[in-house]
């Protein structure tokens, strides 16, 4: 592939990317097949193992993505995604008819970014591109580290045929999140530059010096070299305070939108530097302390990585590391408006920084229940250090700001979470990107993102952990979705869509559904909203309880939607008795009555 | 007349798709199948349903055999067999095979051989009445098209 035609395709992305689908199941590979073309994927399929091996061997850049089937009679599919993981570092997602969780939790420690089970709805392939551009960020900041001296300058990541300048290219298409990977890019190589020179430790001290001279310039107009001027700081250099700066703004943007200015630029001082203490605690241990802090003022999609599986974890002790890791706004001044918080953090901040057995600390994501776990056990100071910081984030969250507090609650799955969160930033851009791929044209509503957020609160019933929850994420957001919660009231298929969040045939009738009732007749309109409940008995009985509740419409308010939890929790019990369609067809008897 | 026919064989079709639905013998998968039929593959839903029915016949028959056999004992191959099974069913929206393929499946897990031999029969029981079912709807769909496709001399 030549460079333009490369540079084609990103401007696309995730239109043509390139999957390889393998599949002994030729239903399945059929089916795989349409589904991926009609998200806009470039599609190569085989239906052996070893074939696969032979066209990813054959060229290495030839296939973004690799989606294999699990139970293969030539080769298990684990052995291949080993091989795969390990010869050509792509992503792969597992595919199983298999639900146990043994299965994904070997997909998982066998390297597979993603565990779908059959069958594949067509939603859940529409976000699997994220996997590719996520390996390609963990690829650039491992690239980083390696390539000191390579000129990439902030303003362009031209040319070459270097994945990584490419991938820089492909970042710059993202919106805001992944810009501000350039950022970190550009800061990479600034201190990685400065590593060369002293490091320089920011004390509160100088932290202040720096503010004050900032203040004094003016926030607009600080400019890295009047500021040194100012501060007056032997052994500072331009560049030290250039990417100080640079930390400095990024971290006010991310909490400018919670609290005031300047009460942040009063208190920010000991916030800021725990936030970045992280960073420069850890003198040539890890030798890119700052991609992970700047990383961790983006929030996004690097901050919200599983672990990488390297040594950033030892960074992770320190309770800012962590908070900042785990939340996209860290509330301003949150350490310090609580007293015991303070108090807290000034206790595990006392922890050394440079813990060298970082790598284990964070095994799974720091979880509220590992709190009193905690309160018994204060000599694993460094669980106690990560995981305390987490349930006070938690519940100064929930008071200060909504979206993270989604995002707390997602932490509570750590596979979740990494794919989740994604999910809510790029939710429009994937949104935009449905709306030119689906039939239908509606805008995504904006509401129905929120009304989301709380669904995803609730503890739903699954036999498998992350993917499904995610892919409930996922395909929450899509279009379908979003079109019955915008539009059409009178339509029953459509409460079946907004309700229908347990199973797995989420947002998929809707859209089918009207599409296939446009084209038919009236006569089939009916019949089909039986046969739309008929599917799914909890639907129907859902739809039930919600036409009653609200007239039809998405309820967005937390009581209706612990009864449909609960009714769908004893729903999932009671499933077993009822057969086919009879729960269903009664449901929407009920329901025509309640018309 | 031949023009209300299409209607009538329009209306045959829809009814006998939603009793499909309303029995379970089909879900909202089968839906997604007929969504991805377009221009660019008209005959989209009808190749996938017969590379499923030769695909399915085939373990069906493996199946078979090797239940038959009096010395069986390699579970293990039979739940790989159900295991493609309930992949495909599931993918095609054949809900109802696919329940009682994961029944048969937990039954092997067990090495539960009279709940396997049940397990089977149920299964090619359901089977053959969703390729019968099928066959009516391909059938239908056919005969709508020719019905379609007559025009009234002018």
């Amino acid at each position: 592939m030549t460079v333009e035609q490369n540079f084609e395709a990103l401007d696309q992305f995730p239109a043509g990317m390139r999957v390889l689908a393998v599949d002994d199941d030729q239903t399945c590979l059929k089916i795989l097949e349409t589904l991926l073309r009609r998200c806009h994927y470039h599609v190569t399929t085989t239906n052996q193992a070893q074939k696969a091996l032979e066209l990813l061997r054959e060229n290495k850049n030839k296939f973004d993505l690799v989606i294999s089937d699990v139970d293969m009679p030539d080769m298990d599919g684990f052995k291949l995604l080993e091989l795969v993981g390990l010869e050509m570092d792509l992503p792969v997602i597992m595919l199983s008819a298999h639900s146990d969780p043994k299965y994904v939790m070997k997909g998982v420690t066998h390297g597979a970014c993603d565990y779908l089970l059959k069958p594949v709805r067509i939603e859940e392939l529409k976000n699997i591109w994220q996997h590719v551009v996520r390996s390609r960020c963990d690829k650039n900041r491992g690239s980083n580290n390696n390539n000191v001296g390579e000129k990439r300058d902030g303003s362009g990541n031209e040319g070459g045929g270097n994945s990584d300048q490419n991938n820089g290219r492909a970042n710059r298409k993202r919106k805001d999140q992944y810009n501000e990977e350039e950022d970190e890019e550009r800061d990479d190589n600034d201190d990685s530059s400065a590593q060369k020179k002293q490091r320089v430790v920011w004390t509160v001290e100088l932290h202040k010096k720096f503010v004050a001279a900032v203040n004094q310039l003016g926030y607009e107009k600080a400019m890295p070299k009047k500021i040194l001027d100012l501060m007056n700081v032997e052994k500072l250099t331009r560049e030290n305070v250039a990417s100080h700066l640079q930390k400095f703004r990024l971290y006010l943007k991310r909490i400018s939108g919670v609290t005031n200015q300047q009460a942040i630029m009063a208190n920010s001082d000991l916030h800021f530097l725990q936030m970045t203490s992280s960073l420069n605690g850890l003198d040539g241990f890890h030798h890119r302390p700052t991609t992970v802090g700047s990383g961790q003022f983006h929030g996004g999609t690097p901050g919200m990585r599983p672990f990488p599986s390297n040594g950033i974890l030892g960074r992770l002790n320190s309770p800012s590391g962590i908070g900042v890791r785990n939340l996209s706004s860290p509330p301003a001044g949150m350490f310090l408006q609580n007293q015991n918080d303070l108090g807290k953090f000034h206790h595990v901040s006392s922890l050394p920084l440079n813990h060298s057995d970082g790598g284990n600390i964070l095994q799974g994501l720091p979880m509220p229940l590992e709190f009193d776990q905690l309160q018994t056990n204060n000599n694993n100071k460094s669980i106690a250090g990560s995981s305390m910081a987490f349930p006070t984030f938690s519940t100064q969250q929930n008071s200060l700001i909504r979206a993270p507090n989604n995002l707390v609650v997602l932490e509570g799955h750590p596979q979740a979470s990494p794919s989740g969160f994604p999910g809510h930033q790029i939710n429009k851009r994937v949104e935009h990107w449905s709306n030119a791929v689906s039939s239908s044209t509606l805008p995504p509503p904006q509401t129905s993102n929120s009304i989301h957020h709380q669904f995803d609160v609730s503890p739903l019933p699954h036999s498998r952990p992350d993917p499904l929850e995610w892919n409930n994420v996922s395909s929450s957001y899509s279009i379908p979705f979003c079109d019955s919660a915008a539009t059409d009231t009178t339509n029953p298929g459509a409460f079946s869509r907004n309700t229908d969040f347990d199973s797995n045939a989420n947002a998929q009738p809707g859209v089918f559904y009207d599409s296939l009732q446009m084209r038919q007749s009236g006569n089939y309109g009916p019949t089909t909203d039986a046969a739309m409940l008929s599917n799914n008995p909890k639907e129907g009985f859902v739809v039930g309880q919600q036409k009653l509740q609200s007239g039809g419409f998405m309820v967005a308010d937390a009581g209706s939607l612990d009864d449909i939890v609960n009714s769908t929790m004893k729903q999932e019990q009671s499933q077993g008795e009822l057969s086919g369609g009879d729960m269903g067809y009664g449901g929407f008897s009920s329901l025509r009555t309640c018309i | 007349m031949l023009g209300l026919g299409v209607d009538r064989l329009q209306a045959d079709i829809n009814r006998l798709l939603a009793s499909l639905f309303h029995q379970g013998v089909l879900d909202e998968h089968f839906l997604q199948l007929q969504q991805l039929q377009d221009e660019t593959s008209p005959n989209f839903v009808y190749d996938v349903i017969n590379i499923y029915f030769d695909e399915s016949e085939k373990l069906l028959r493996n199946l078979r055999l090797l239940l038959m056999d009096r010395e069986f004992s390699d579970y293990k191959k039979i739940g790989l067999h159900l295991n493609q099974l309930v992949g495909s069913s599931s993918s095609i929206g054949a809900r109802r095979v696919r329940n009682v393929c994961v029944a048969f499946r937990s039954a092997s897990e067990l090495s539960n051989r009279p709940g396997c031999l049940r397990g089977l029969e149920v299964v090619e029981h359901e089977y053959h009445y969703l390729k019968n079912m099928m066959h009516e709807l391909f059938q239908l769909e056919q005969q709508r098209l020719l019905a379609a496709g007559v025009r009234y001399p002018i």
